[in-house]
């Protein structure tokens, strides 16, 4: 009897379950207008009420801030992230905006709730497919792909499961593998091009001797078989390798196995230890994983580098190109450089309108450099050989000339300075 | 100094800085309080003997001049004047605290601060707590609409907590979002007082707040719109 009380106990349990995840998918399967509406049919409770009200003021920058850009020249294709109206545009490769017109109408725009697109960071196209491969920091811990028809407010046609804080993106072809950068956990992550959901990563490159701080940029040379990985300098230490469980064993048999939340990693921290460091590019056997050092670093005072983010190789010059964020400058390093070295070759200056950049690409097929500037919301091309205070060879803009980026993205805090009147924002 | 990622940030009237902690590189900055450009911070609070573990945000009480960093399920506290690899002055950490640490807010006029706490609470905790402390109040359960809670924010003289609730974690556009409004004398599972939401707010997913007694004002950052929006609200300033 008591047994049976307990097996009709069980199915009745295992029907509640089943119901109660059925609901939840049904639920997440619900689009998002529909769920806000329903939402909005929910009142919140309180006590003494809702203070719905409009805001008194409200700042808000209505053009979009680039953060990342790619060309496919076979096809005059230009991509750029936006990470401020959470879009992905796709422009001709040609387009160049009137100095006159407010801004330059993208080709495509991939944008909304369906796109699990948020803090954009990065872009990549597959070359033969043009497929575009998207990176989200900090709020959407996914990597959508999307078609080359895509457009408007539409789901992913792939989806990868990211580590949280993702940023830079680059792919190897002939290997079929994707490479990212993860800004904290400081770590480097390659993926299989094709790799989906909940799809373990191939290695990882993580650890106190590998030098990562803060990474941001990423990229390879096939050519001499190079990782090139741009560091903002914040970092944290492990005591050695950064995930306990590799003292049994390799990382390639732990992630091999592995079930676990890449977010989750049993990592041991060293409670108290950071340290600020000069921002940095580290150069890595391509290959490199686990807790392995750099081949060379190129840091120091006379690089100039501050907050050097997205970046790029020219194989055949040997030339590393860096959007050097906060110095409002392109740097261009020697990929055979290092220690405490000046760029060969600076492009900074009112005439290049170089503004906060972040994204950066290369077109080698037409010798053309692409800047992506965060701070006035245009893409600036250059001759790959630019150098100094030089005008842009065309420029996208995507909002009015006389006017610069807010560049609020992602404000997470906020604050009121009482005696100057002023709000303060971190970004 | 600063990373791209800057989770807090608070004005010392008193000495006119600013505080800003940086979780990538175990610090807490103090800047000059008119600090424009590159400019380096007046104070760093970094070393082992902090035990900082990636600081993400931060309280200030410039009555007592302490600064509280929620620090892997607990709380340290440091001078507010803290310099260099300073050791915390206590530490509230221990299982019968129950702190998360998301979030931090303090209330220097009645001696306390408030939390995040494990399961979705509010905890209130007095200012002077240390070691493995009880809760004062707990404020916890489906009344409390407690989805996630970013920055919060106190107005001493009305002994009100106010706390911007983003909604669902990797949510793009959740459908419960608001900033709620509790006193600090609130207890167990209580709805809050007030809240700010609805179609008229624009709100999307509030994620900071800030107040401005003077003017009777309420700064709300909003993460889906990367917006500042300002609202007036005279009625949580009356006490």
């Amino acid at each position: 009897m008591a047994l049976g009380r307990k097996r009709r106990w069980l199915v009745v349990s295992g029907v509640l379950a089943v119901t109660g995840l059925m609901m939840l998918s049904l639920w997440a399967a619900i689009p998002q207008e529909v769920r806000s509406r329903i939402a909005a049919a929910v009142q919140v409770h309180t006590r003494a009420g809702n203070l719905e009200r409009k805001p008194l003021r409200y700042i808000k920058d209505p053009n979009p801030a680039w953060s990342s850009i790619a060309v496919n020249a076979e096809n005059n294709m230009v991509v750029m992230t936006d990470e401020n109206l959470f879009r992905v545009v796709e422009y001709s490769r040609l387009d160049n905006t009137p100095p006159k017109a407010r801004f330059t109408e993208p080709k495509r725009i991939i944008s909304g709730d369906q796109t699990r697109m948020e803090m954009l960071c990065g872009a990549y196209i597959d070359p033969k497919t043009l497929d575009v491969y998207v990176t989200n920091n900090d709020t959407q811990d996914w990597m959508p792909v999307f078609s080359r028809n895509a457009k408007g407010n539409v789901p992913p046609d792939r989806l990868l499961a990211t580590p949280h804080r993702t940023w830079g993106i680059t792919g190897d072809e002939t290997r079929q593998e994707l490479y990212m950068t993860i800004q904290y956990p400081s770590a480097v992550v390659v993926y299989r091009k094709t790799a989906a959901n909940n799809d373990a990563p191939l290695r990882m490159l993580e650890g106190d001797a590998t030098e990562l701080a803060d990474p941001h940029g990423i990229a390879l040379d096939l050519k001499n078989d190079l990782m090139i990985v741009s560091n903002h300098g914040h970092r944290r230490f492990y005591g050695g390798a950064a995930v306990s469980t590799l003292e049994k064993e390799t990382w390639e048999e732990w992630i091999g196995k592995t079930t676990a939340d890449l977010n989750t990693l049993p990592r041991r921290y060293i409670p108290g230890a950071g340290k600020f460091e000069l921002p940095s590019i580290n150069i890595y056997a391509r290959n490199a994983s686990g807790n392995t050092p750099p081949l060379r670093v190129i840091k120091g005072p006379k690089t100039q580098l501050n907050w050097p983010s997205h970046v790029a190789v020219h194989e055949d010059r040997g030339e590393i190109f860096v959007a050097n964020d906060a110095d409002d400058s392109i740097l261009v390093f020697k990929t055979s450089d290092s220690g405490d070295v000046a760029p060969g070759r600076m492009i900074k200056g009112p005439k290049t309108r170089v503004k906060n950049p972040t994204g950066l690409t290369l077109d080698v097929k037409n010798n053309e450099l692409w800047v992506a500037n965060m701070g006035n919301f245009a893409a600036t091309v250059f001759p790959i050989t630019a150098e100094g205070d030089v005008a842009p060879l065309r420029v996208i803009r995507g909002g009015p000339a006389d006017q610069i980026g807010l560049m609020i993205g992602n404000p997470g805090a906020i604050g009121y300075d009482s005696k100057r009147q002023q709000i303060l924002v971190p970004n | 100094m600063l990373s791209r990622t800057m989770h807090d940030i608070r004005y010392n009237a008193v000495d006119d800085e600013v505080l800003v902690p940086n979780p990538f590189s175990n610090a807490i900055l103090t800047f000059r309080g008119g600090a424009d450009g590159q400019e380096p911070p007046v104070r760093i609070i970094q070393g082992p003997n902090t035990e900082l573990n990636g600081p993400d945000r931060l309280a200030i009480d410039v009555v007592h001049k302490e600064i509280f960093v929620p620090n892997r399920g607990g709380v340290l506290v440091f001078p507010l004047d803290g310099n260099g690899d300073v050791r915390p002055k206590r530490a509230i950490r221990g299982p019968d605290t129950q702190i998360e640490g998301s979030s931090i807010a303090v209330d220097p006029v009645h001696d306390l601060f408030a939390v995040t706490g494990r399961e979705r609470a509010i905890l209130v905790f007095n200012r002077t707590a240390s070691g493995n402390a009880k809760p004062l109040h707990i404020i916890r359960g489906p009344n409390a609409q407690i989805d996630r809670i970013n920055q919060m924010a106190i107005y001493p003289e009305g002994k009100l907590l106010v706390v911007a609730m983003p909604g669902v974690q990797g949510d793009m556009e959740p459908p419960r979002v608001f900033v709620g409004m509790w006193s600090l004398d609130d207890d167990g599972d209580v709805a809050p007082k007030w809240t700010l939401t609805g179609k008229q707010t624009g709100l999307k997913k509030p994620f900071a707040v800030a107040l401005n007694p003077e003017h009777k004002e309420l700064y709300v950052t909003d993460m889906r719109l990367n917006g500042v929006m300002t609202f007036s609200v005279p009625e949580i300033f009356q006490h």
